[in-house]
């Protein structure tokens, strides 16, 4: 509204006031008049909310009335990375990072001139190409940008294709990431590798695929972090304002058991051959269990995993999105075994596990109307409101080993999945 | 100490720095624009304020717009019309 020449106040509670400048901040608008009143605002009586907005006026009207400072056009360049002195010995080095947020509490490798030199070996980019441009800093994710976390992140120069495929797609406008980082919802971009590569780097794909024990899934999805954090500017407790966040956020990177799988894998359904290497990335909470040991037909897993997806907190059932259900391979074996198609699986889903209107509660509904008019305005009780708008929007990949478990990873919601393919 | 050279992880940034609009000179018989971020309570909290500075300042009204949810960016077209028919703008962040 300021660049269309009106006085802007932007009001928000002292708990979100960093990510109000930062936002500021990041749109060139440093001197934006922001005016914050004590947190929360939601979840309150109308009455409380009334009496806080008076406590507003005053600095509502200096900052619509105090003159602004004259904009200086300064921008940022792409340029050599600057250099810092740290401590060489590995203890103070952490703490060195620690102090100046440009970590995620494990050990860091420092990222000298050389480590750095090493891992621009693994792309042929140039250092100065663009990624991205990640939000909220708008920060310039360059080749050598990237690489510097990467580094710091423990990444071997073979990862670093796949790092910067997952910069290059959490960078696209569908992703919505400006969102995802600032949000406080508990999501992280998780990486789901497709394709020989997964298999030529060691990301697993199997047994205890979302857990520990694996370099190739540690640093890649580590990488990725460090990225977000340090270039796009979203410090823990600062811009993120994650209300508590999930494990994910330290690192979040899977391959899908293509071998496992009875069904064509992600990278096919979104259009590319089954050779080329892609990732995804899905704004994604943290794996929830769906166990099923005695079910020996589609039918009966369906309804395991329908009664586990179809819940009344979740952010997929108002505001959409892609909701992913990481089948074990036992479980998509009896599904498939049936002669249901991903597809099949995916539909009879979408009309089995519903939300009937009665088990919201009432003070929800009047937003959850705004937000999603077909699912909430005007619907009688007995409505039933499915956990996606589309059947085609639940992504289904088969992941895991040896066991009769699969996973519900419900996602943010204002955000779409991005496949990209790995240049190598 | 003994120091180590290691390379900068945050890098630059693609701000532009840019002015703030001029501040109107008095806001009487002009409407007070909001912008709801339609998270729970904020259009209560901006009208409340807004209402309270149009009584303050013989402002004609107060006009309420609503985002189509808080993590998503209002329209072109409905910032164009805000500025269209407001002296003064109030909006929200966050929760």
């Amino acid at each position: 509204m300021e660049g269309r020449g009106i006085a802007t106040v932007v009001l928000g509670t002292h708990e979100f006031r960093p990510l109000a400048l930062a936002e500021a901040k990041a749109k060139g608008l440093p001197d934006l008049g922001i005016v914050t009143v004590p947190h929360p605002i939601g979840g309150i009586a109308e009455a409380l909310v009334a009496r806080k907005a008076l406590t507003a006026v005053d600095d509502v009207l200096a900052a619509l009335t105090r003159g602004p400072a004259a904009g200086d056009g300064a921008g940022g360049t792409d340029g050599a990375a600057t250099r810092h002195r740290a401590p060489e010995d590995l203890l103070e080095f952490q703490s060195f990072m620690m102090e100046r947020g440009w970590g995620d509490g494990l050990p860091l490798i420092p990222a000298t001139a050389e480590r750095v030199a090493a891992m621009l070996t693994g792309t042929r980019r140039p250092p100065g190409d663009l990624v991205a441009v990640l939000p909220p800093r708008l920060g310039r994710a360059t080749v050598l940008q990237v690489a510097v976390n990467a580094v710091l992140a423990g990444a071997l120069p073979e990862h670093l294709p796949v790092i910067l495929a997952a910069v290059e797609a959490v960078g696209q406008p569908a992703f919505n990431l400006q969102a995802v980082q600032t949000t406080t919802h508990p999501c992280s971009p998780l990486i789901i590798v497709n394709g020989p590569i997964a298999a030529r780097l060691g990301i697993n794909g199997g047994g205890n695929a979302l857990g520990q024990g694996h370099r190739a899934n540690a640093v890649i999805g580590r990488a990725l972090r460090l990225v977000l954090q340090n270039t796009g500017g979203a410090r823990p407790g600062r811009e993120d304002r994650a209300t508590q966040g999930h494990p994910g956020k330290y690192s979040y990177c899977v391959a899908e058991n293509e071998a496992a799988s009875p069904w064509e894998p992600l990278s096919v359904d979104r259009g590319f051959p089954r050779a080329t290497g892609t990732v995804t990335v899905c704004a994604s909470e943290a794996p929830h269990n769906i166990n099923d040991h005695g079910s020996a037909t589609a039918e009966g897993i369906l309804t395991t995993v329908a009664g586990t997806a179809a819940t009344v907190g979740s952010n997929n059932i108002y505001l959409g999105g892609e909701p992913l259900v990481m089948l074990g391979p036992e479980h998509a074996a009896t599904v498939a075994g049936d002669g249901w198609s991903k597809a099949d699986f995916k539909r009879a889903l979408w009309e089995r596990a519903r939300v009937p209107l009665s088990r919201f509660d009432p003070s929800n509904l009047d937003r959850f109307a705004v937000i999603h008019p077909a699912g909430f305005k005007d619907r009688p009780p007995e409505t039933l409101v499915p956990i996606a708008r589309e059947w085609s929007d639940i992504m289904v990949v088969v992941a895991g080993g040896a066991g009769k478990h699969s996973v519900l990873i419900p996602t943010f919601g204002a955000t779409r999945s991005v496949t990209q393919r790995i240049e190598q | 100490m003994h120091a180590m050279e290691i390379l900068d992880p945050v890098g630059t940034a693609s701000t532009t720095r840019r002015a703030l609009a001029p501040r109107p000179a008095s806001l009487r018989d002009t409407v007070i624009g909001v912008l709801d971020n339609s998270k729970p309570n904020a259009r209560a909290l901006l009208e409340g304020v807004a209402r309270a500075l149009a009584e303050r300042l013989g402002a004609r009204d107060v006009r309420v717009w609503r985002k189509p949810g808080a993590s998503i960016g209002a329209g072109v077209a409905v910032l164009d019309e805000i500025a269209a028919h407001c002296g003064a703008v109030l909006t929200a962040s966050a929760d």
